[in-house]
C-alpha cells in the first residue's frame, strides 16, 4: 500500500477542485431539499390544478414528516443511485485513459494503493454528503412538516450508506476490468438493476445486499427489518469486488 | 421562499403555466451557476469560496443564481505565463540540475522512504545500471519487442535509437514497470523490475513521450505531489521542489497546468522524473515538444548528469544523441541492430572517413584521384565540390594539398568529414531490413 496516504490526499483534493464535488452531493442535497418541499406542496398543488371533470377528485392524503422521509429514501435509492453509477464509470480507467496514471504508477505508488485510495475518497464523499443532506432534510421536514422520525431516517441512511457502498465497489471494479468509462457504467445500471430484481425475491432480499434499500424503507416505516444479513454480505461482497479490483488492476498494463 | 408564494396564489391555469416558466427559468439559471462555479478557479470567485456560491445558489432560489451570474463572477484576466527564466547559453539549468544531485547528496530519497539499502546506495561500476535479456513483448499477434537484449554501465549516458515502432517505448514502459514483458527479463539496478516493483520505482524517474498531468493542479502542486508518492516531506521536499521549478523554469508560474503550452509540460515532465534525483532517469523523446532553446538546455541538463546518474533516454533525433551520450544502441523491428559507444560505431561501420573537397575546377581533380590506393569512392557534390571516402585519411591528406597544386587548382576547402550517426543509423536501419 506504498503511495496510499499521498494518492489519498491529491484524490480528495481532486475531488474539490473539479466537476466531481458536484455531482454526487448536488444530487444528494437536491434530494434532501426537494423531498420535504414536494412532500409540502403536494396537496396544494394537486387541490389548485383542477381542470378535473364533474365528479372526479384526486384524494392527496395530508402531508406528513414520514412522507418526507420516504421521498428521501426512494430519491436516495434510484436518482443518486444512478448519479452513482454514471459518475464513477471511469473511477479507475479514466486516469489510465488520460495518461496521468503512467506519471503516478511509474512512482513508488502501488496498484492497490491507486485502486483504494480512489474508492476510499469516493465513499468519504458520499458520507460526507449524506450525512449533511440528512441533516438539511430533517430540518427543513422539522419546519415545514413538523417532528418526525428523525432517527429512524438516519438509520435508514445508514442502511443506504451500505448499498452505496456496495455499488461504488462493483463501479471500482468494473471500471478496472472495463476500459471504456461508458461500457462500465452500462455494466452498473445492470448491477443496479439486478439488485432490484433480487430485492423482489424474500430469500435474495433477506441475505444479499439487495436487501439494503427494503430493510432501509421497513425501518422508516417502523417494521421489523432484516438488516443484518445483508449489511453482512454487503460488506463481503465489497470486500470481494475491491479485492478483484486490485488484482486486476495490478495484472494491468498502463 | 418564492415557490411557496407564488403556490398560495395558484387559482387558474394560466397561473400554472406562469408557474412553470418560472420553474424553468430557475432550473435553468441553477445549472447555469454550477457549470460556471464548475468551472472556474477560486481565485475567480468574488469572495474566493465557491463553496458559499454553490450554498447560496441552492438554498436561495432564482435569487441565489442570479446574484452569482451578476456579481459572482471575476473577468478573466489575460492568462500571464512567464517565460522561461534562464533562456539557453547560460548553463542555469545545467547548474541547477547538477545542484539538485549535489544538494540531494546522490541519495535518491529521504531516508524515511524505506528503500533496500543497495538501492539507495550508489554502486557506480558494480553493475549494469539497465540489463535486458532476450526480451520479447507480443501485442495479439504483433512482436513489439523480439529478443531485446542490452546493457547500460550506470553513470553512462545511453541513447536508444530506432525508427518510429521499432520498440523504444515498449522498452521505456517495461523498464518503468508499467508494462511486462512477455518473455525475457529486465533488470534495473540489480533487481527484476516486474519483481522488485515499488523498491526499484522508487529509485528511477520516468519522462513519458507525451506527459500527462492533472489539469487542475499548479506546477508546484504537482511536483508536491509528485515528491510525497517517493516519502518527501517538509523542507527537505519545499527545497526540492523549488529546486526543480527554477531548472524547469517554471518558477512563479502559477497557472494550472491545463493552460500549459507543450513545451511547459514537457520541462515540468522533466522536472518530476528528476524529484527522487534518481539512479536512474528514463526519458522517452524528451526534446521532442521543445523549441531549439529548451531543446538546448534539457541536453545540457542531461550532459550535466553524467556521473551523478544513468540517464537512458530514447529519441530518433540523431543530432541529440550525438551531442551528449555515451554509448548508443539503435534497434530496429524489436532488435539490437547495433550497441557500441558512438566513435566505435562510426568506426565499426566500414572504417571510412570522409574528406570535402573544393577547388576550382573539381572535374580536372577527379580523374587525377582515380587509382589512389587510399581512395574508396568519389562523390561530385552540387555545389561543385568532391566528396572522398578514403581508408586512409592521413595519407590522403598529405596528398592531396600537393596533388592540387600541381594540377595548378586553386583548393577552396579541405575538411574531413566524419561519418555521422544518421548514416549509421540509415545504413544499419536499411541494411537489417534488406
Amino acid at each position: 500500500m506504498r503511495g496510499f496516504g499521498a494518492f489519498l490526499g491529491k484524490e480528495l483534493r481532486e475531488t474539490v477542485h473539479t466537476w466531481r464535488i458536484w455531482v454526487l452531493p448536488a444530487f444528494i442535497l437536491f434530494s434532501a431539499l426537494s423531498s420535504p418541499l414536494i412532500t409540502f406542496l403536494m396537496p396544494t398543488l394537486v387541490d389548485r390544478l383542477g381542470g378535473m371533470p364533474q365528479g372526479f377528485a384526486i384524494s392527496v392524503p395530508d402531508p406528513t414528516a414520514l412522507a418526507a422521509y420516504v421521498e428521501y429514501l426512494g430519491n436516495l435509492g434510484e436518482l443518486v443511485m444512478f448519479a452513482l453509477v454514471i459518475a464513477y464509470g471511469g473511477i479507475v480507467s479514466s486516469e489510465v485513459r488520460s495518461g496521468t496514471a503512467a506519471l503516478a504508477l511509474s512512482k513508488p505508488l502501488s496498484r492497490g494503493a491507486f485502486v483504494l485510495a480512489k474508492w476510499l475518497s469516493q465513499l468519504l464523499v458520499v458520507a460526507v454528503a449524506a450525512a449533511v443532506a440528512t441533516a438539511v432534510c430533517i430540518g427543513l421536514t422539522t419546519v415545514l412538516l413538523g417532528v418526525g422520525p428523525a432517527q429512524a431516517t438516519v438509520a435508514a441512511v445508514a442502511l443506504w450508506f451500505v448499498y452505496a457502498m456496495v455499488i461504488l465497489s462493483a463501479m471500482v471494479l468494473l471500471s478496472a476490468v472495463l476500459p471504456a468509462p461508458a461500457a462500465a457504467a452500462g455494466a452498473g445500471i445492470g448491477v443496479y438493476a439486478s439488485f432490484a430484481i433480487l430485492a423482489q425475491f424474500e430469500a435474495t432480499s433477506r441475505l444479499t445486499p439487495a436487501g439494503l434499500m427494503p430493510a432501509a424503507q421497513a425501518v422508516l416505516n417502523g417494521e421489523p427489518a432484516h438488516w443484518q444479513a445483508p449489511v453482512a454480505t454487503g460488506i463481503a461482497v465489497s470486500a470481494a469486488c475491491l479485492g478483484a479490483a486490485v488484482w486486476r488492476f495490478t495484472r494491468r498494463e498502463i | 421562499m418564492p415557490l411557496i408564494a407564488a403556490s398560495v396564489s395558484l387559482g387558474s391555469p394560466l397561473v400554472v403555466a406562469l408557474l412553470a416558466v418560472l420553474a424553468v427559468v430557475e432550473l435553468g439559471l441553477l445549472a447555469w451557476a454550477l457549470l460556471d462555479l464548475a468551472r472556474r478557479p477560486a481565485g475567480k470567485v468574488a469572495g474566493g469560496s465557491r463553496l458559499l456560491w454553490l450554498l447560496l445558489c441552492v438554498f436561495v432560489q432564482l435569487l441565489g443564481p442570479v446574484l452569482y451570474l451578476v456579481v459572482g463572477r471575476m473577468r478573466e484576466a489575460p492568462r500571464q505565463v512567464p517565460p522561461p527564466q534562464a533562456p539557453g547559453g547560460d548553463g542555469h539549468v545545467a547548474r541547477a540540475a547538477a545542484a539538485l544531485y549535489d544538494a540531494a547528496g546522490r541519495h535518491p530519497r529521504a531516508p524515511a522512504d524505506g528503500a533496500p539499502a543497495d538501492l539507495i546506495a550508489t554502486t557506480e561500476g558494480s553493475g549494469p545500471a539497465v540489463e535486458l535479456i532476450g526480451v520479447r513483448k507480443v501485442f495479439r499477434t504483433a512482436a513489439a519487442l523480439d529478443g531485446l537484449s542490452l546493457s547500460v554501465p550506470e553513470g553512462s549516458v545511453f541513447g536508444f535509437l530506432g525508427p518510429n515502432g521499432a520498440g523504444k517505448t515498449t522498452t521505456l514502459r517495461i523498464l518503468a514497470g508499467l508494462a511486462r514483458p512477455t518473455s525475457g527479463e529486465a533488470r534495473v539496478l540489480g533487481h527484476d523490475v516486474a519483481g522488485a516493483g515499488g523498491d526499484v520505482r522508487a529509485v528511477v524517474g520516468f519522462l513519458p513521450d507525451v506527459p500527462a498531468f492533472y489539469k487542475w493542479m499548479t506546477a508546484p502542486q504537482y511536483l508536491r505531489f509528485a515528491g510525497n508518492l517517493f516519502g518527501l516531506r517538509g523542507e527537505a521536499l519545499e527545497a526540492r521542489v523549488a529546486a526543480l521549478l527554477d531548472l524547469a523554469g517554471l518558477a512563479g508560474v502559477d497557472t494550472r497546468i491545463g493552460g500549459f503550452s507543450r513545451g511547459m509540460k514537457q520541462r515540468l515532465g522533466v522536472a518530476q522524473a528528476l524529484v527522487n534525483a534518481p539512479r536512474l532517469l528514463l526519458l522517452d523523446e524528451p526534446t521532442s515538444a521543445l523549441d531549439p532553446i529548451g531543446r538546448r538546455e534539457v541536453l545540457d541538463m542531461i550532459a550535466a548528469l553524467r556521473g551523478r546518474t544513468t540517464v537512458f533516454f530514447s529519441t530518433h533525433i540523431l543530432a541529440d544523441v550525438e551531442r551528449v551520450c555515451d554509448t548508443v544502441a539503435i534497434i530496429d523491428n524489436g532488435r539490437v541492430v547495433a550497441h557500441a559507444p558512438i566513435d566505435e560505431l562510426r568506426r565499426r561501420r566500414g572504417g571510412l572517413s570522409r574528406l570535402a573537397v573544393e577547388v576550382d575546377e573539381p572535374q580536372r581533380l577527379a580523374p587525377a584521384l582515380e587509382g589512389a590506393a587510399w581512395l574508396r569512392a568519389i562523390e561530385v557534390v552540387d555545389d561543385g565540390g568532391l566528396r572522398l571516402a578514403t581508408v586512409d585519411l592521413v595519407a590522403a591528406l598529405r596528398v592531396l594539398p600537393a596533388l592540387i597544386a600541381r594540377l595548378g587548382l586553386a583548393l577552396r576547402r579541405l575538411e574531413s568529414d566524419e561519418l555521422s550517426l544518421e548514416d549509421v543509423f540509415v545504413d544499419l536501419v536499411e541494411g537489417e531490413r534488406r
